[in-house]
């Protein structure tokens, strides 16, 4: 049984996300990188316009699908960046060297109050932290890509397949809107739009494209993962070496490693949510990443785990309280909504858990 | 009571790691460049790293070389000489140019021999199987070979080594352990050798008289 | 029987984790003392490097306390480095616990200091470092932590072997920290000229790794860095399991170390 919303796990006990490892190695990536081909062609522009939107954050990821579009494939792609809350200055020094680097660039910066609001109830509602910028990285890019009549946006990888989720879009090149509405944000849209009680106005980076608003032309939802296997210290090493990209000098919190996520405070406290609701925490998921293309054994994972996992993400808990406008009590509140009651005791205010990573 | 030991200093080698290692064992440790305090000792350790020739200077400039024959004139006291230090109790080494050593050991230091094929590397830098032979109080033989740390280009050849305790290979069998009387070597370097070399030192400084 | 060498990277304050040569701090020597207990790892190791990496202002003060307390509960061969720039740095570190001396920088810019180090403490008290970065030109040579061209690696390696020294250590920037395993390809690049016992160091993540390099004939002794892939009980697994596949490495008893402390305490009439 497993804490995770939509692993599997098969006879050998490995999860799907491992799974798909192995089936990476021997998949035919040359039919679908012939793929990926034979698409850009088609939507390649030829008058010099925009045939494309990456949704970058100056990080690694984005950083590689936009080198990989402009320099090998020859298209025209515009990034797009919806600027988070509370922006780590890594993050937006990131940013500016990736833009830098030679890049068309739209910075899209929603209301921050609004973006607060929908950040605030998804935490409560939801236990997601930035939950309003989640929706508009999706709704927001997608929506400006019809305004602008670009077919393709490009995310970078299918969480999904490549941590351990829903297999549903494994072997699909798009994702649909729905599928973005009901998985990614977990169908919870219109339980924070009620609570936030924001108007319609407010909500423009937030609502996903129309059929009308499409008006007849295609709008693809492509992952790059599906074209070309996923390494994400392969992004590392092509970012820093092209697009300026800079690592924290220490490690992460909650985690082992200083070259990921670098963008926004809140990302620690999504993955100290993690943690608390199914018992993994980002220090798991980064050893995954690790053993998955081979740099490390699970043994070694394991002691990283036992080593990291259990981090409360205390160096940014005054911004947080400040940010949402919470006392400690109502931020610990909604802690105690969100944590596994099978996995974790509260001792000394802090939830410790009662298993062992084995 | 703990042991004493009298670390002999002449302005070459490791001293702290030797001290280390003894003192880890619950030994006292006296390092010393006055070879006057060899008098009042009954165990004394001569250690070593760098050039033979350079090595006899030294002793020569503070006297040692006397005190030390003096020193195990003396059946009930005890010397150990640790690599370099085991090569200075010989006769002599052609390191540099042939240079007389303290000539407690009637036996030749010489280097290893060039090897065309470049397989055999110099220095010999490493851990090595030290076989013991027959008699040794250091190394018992019904214990088994065991591994230590060496880090040579000189050695002594088994043939016609009197005393000739333990040996290891490095392309051919060189001494790597020797004991004659109250004197002791080891061409390898317990105090960097773990285990092995721990327990070797505990046997040394325990070993009854 | 071959080596397996693990290296320590402290500068600013504490150890790090290097990738390609860009650092990650991770801990200070209190996260050091916690995650490797040397008094017990020290015994999965052959031997123990420690390098200053500080990018800074160096403090070899602080280098050489930490040295002492890091190698306190060591009985295998230390070997320390990172700016040794005179005959006096490399004093400073062989009287703070280290038996041999780590030259990079100096083996392409101060050959004299390499001669002079091998005439005050013996060539073997010397390990010559080289930094390889794979170009399109082919392999060449690094210095100042990746910052600096020294030339071709063959070049340059030709000229070490003209030096006195007691050991080489050869890092492949590319593997650096990656975990993908080391670049045996480098040892293409070692002449003939090259007599002493060669260290392979970069990309090590795990025990198959290590017991490919030590496969190799040309290699004597392999080197990792990786501060993450090790805690806890990482480094005794990594030994046995290597020893497993096949390799031939020394043996050493942590509990029979740890029984013998003070064994030579109470000796009657001693």
């Amino acid at each position: 049984m497993s804490t995770r919303p939509r692993i599997t796990f098969d006879d050998r006990g490995w999860c799907n996300a491992c799974q798909w490892m192995e089936e990476k190695k021997t998949l035919d990536w040359s039919a679908r990188r012939t793929e990926l081909e034979r698409l850009l062609e088609r939507l390649r522009h030829t008058d010099g316009g925009f045939d494309c939107i990456v949704p970058v954050s100056g990080g690694k990821d984005g950083s590689y699908v936009s080198y990989q579009l402009k320099h090998v494939h020859g298209m025209n792609p515009l990034a797009v960046t919806v600027t988070p809350a509370l922006v780590l200055p890594l993050g937006n020094d990131n940013l500016r060297r990736f833009i830098d680097s030679g890049y068309d660039h739209v910075q899209i910066n929603p209301n921050p109050e609004v973006m607060r609001r929908l950040n605030t109830e998804g935490f409560v509602h939801k236990g997601f932290p930035y939950y309003g910028w989640l929706i508009a990285i999706q709704a927001g890019v997608l929506r400006l890509a019809a305004k602008l009549g670009i077919s393709l946006v490009m995310y970078g990888e299918e969480g999904e397949t490549e941590y351990g989720g829903s297999s549903e879009f494994k072997y699909r090149a798009t994702v649909s809107i729905d599928y973005m509405r009901k998985v990614y944000l977990e169908d919870g849209q219109d339980t924070v739009f009620a609570a936030s009680k924001l108007a319609a106005s407010d909500l423009q980076f937030y609502t996903f494209p129309t059929v009308e608003e499409l008006g007849g032309r295609e709008l693809l939802i492509g992952r790059w993962s599906y074209f070309e296997s996923w390494d994400p210290y392969r992004n590392y090493l092509v970012a820093k070496e092209h697009c300026g990209l800079y690592e924290r000098p220490d490690t992460n919190v909650g985690t082992f490693t200083n070259f990921a996520q670098n963008d926004q405070a809140l990302y620690a406290l999504h993955t100290y949510l993690m943690y608390l609701k199914f018992g993994f925490g980002r220090a798991t998921q980064d050893a995954g990443i690790e053993i998955r293309r081979g740099a490390m054994t699970r043994d070694q994972g394991l002691n990283l785990v036992r080593l990291y996992d259990d981090s409360f993400p205390a160096e940014h808990l005054e911004e947080y309280l400040a940010y949402y406008r919470m006392t400690l009590p109502e931020f610990d509140d909604v802690l105690a909504r969100w944590v596994n009651r099978d996995l974790f005791e509260l001792r000394d205010g802090r939830w410790r858990p009662t298993f062992t990573p084995r | 009571m703990a042991p004493r030991v009298v670390v002999v200093d002449y302005g070459m080698g490791n001293l702290t790691s030797v001290r280390h290692a003894l003192e880890y064992l619950g030994a006292k440790v006296e390092p010393t460049d006055d070879p006057r305090r060899l008098g009042g000792a009954r165990l004394a350790i001569l250690p070593g790293v760098g050039s033979f020739r350079a090595a006899m200077h030294n002793l020569h400039e503070r006297r040692f070389v006397d005190a030390l024959r003096d020193f195990v004139g003396d059946p009930s006291r005890r010397l150990l000489g640790i690599c370099l230090g085991m090569q200075l109790l010989c006769a002599s080494s052609t390191e540099d140019a042939p240079t007389e050593g303290l000539g407690l050991l009637d036996v030749p230091v010489t280097r290893f021999p060039e090897d065309p094929s470049g397989r055999l590397k110099v220095p010999h830098v490493g851990f090595a199987a030290v076989r013991p032979g027959l008699g040794s109080a250091l190394l018992p033989e019904a214990h088994g070979p065991a591994d230590f740390y060496f880090v040579h280009s000189f050695r002594v050849d088994p043939d016609g080594c009197p005393g000739v305790v333990g040996r290891a290979r490095h392309g051919r069998d060189f001494v790597a352990m020797v004991e004659q009387g109250n004197v002791a070597g080891t061409q390898f370097h317990p105090e960097k050798s773990q285990s092995s070399g721990l327990r070797l030192l505990a046997r040394w400084l325990t070993d009854a008289a | 029987m071959k080596r397996i060498i693990f290296t320590l990277l402290y500068g600013d304050g504490a150890f790090h984790l290097s990738r390609n040569f860009r650092l990650q701090r991770i801990g200070d020597a209190d996260w050091l003392e916690r995650n490797y207990d040397f008094s017990r790892v020290g015994f999965a190791i052959d031997e123990l490097v420690v390098l200053d990496v500080s990018r800074g202002v160096r403090s070899p003060e602080d280098f050489a306390a930490t040295l002492i307390r890091t190698t306190r509960s060591c009985f295998a061969p230390v070997a320390a480095g990172g700016g040794v720039r005179s005959v006096d740095d490399a004093r400073r570190l062989l009287r703070s616990g280290a038996d041999k001396v780590v030259v990079n920088t100096a083996t392409a810019e101060d050959p004299g200091l390499v001669a002079d180090l091998a005439r005050a403490f013996g060539a073997q008290c010397v390990v010559a470092s080289v930094d390889a970065v794979r170009t399109e030109a082919g392999p060449v040579a690094v210095v100042d932590r990746g910052g600096r061209e020294v030339g071709p690696l063959r070049a340059h390696l030709e000229r070490i072997g003209s030096l006195p020294v007691g050991e080489l250590l050869l890092t492949a920037v590319d593997r650096d920290g990656t975990g993908q395993g080391l670049d045996l390809g480098l040892l293409n690049e070692v002449p003939a000229s090259v007599r002493c016992p060669v260290i392979l160091s970069g990309g090590i993540g795990y025990s198959s790794h290590i017991h490919e390099g030590l496969t190799d004939p040309r290699v004597d002794a392999v080197a990792t860095a990786n501060l993450l892939n090790f805690v806890g009980d990482g480094l005794e697994r990594a030994r046995s399991e290597t020893r497993d596949h096949g390799s031939h490495v020394a043996h050493f008893d942590a509990d029979e170390a740890r029984r013998l402390a003070g064994a030579a305490a109470a000796t009657a009439g001693a």
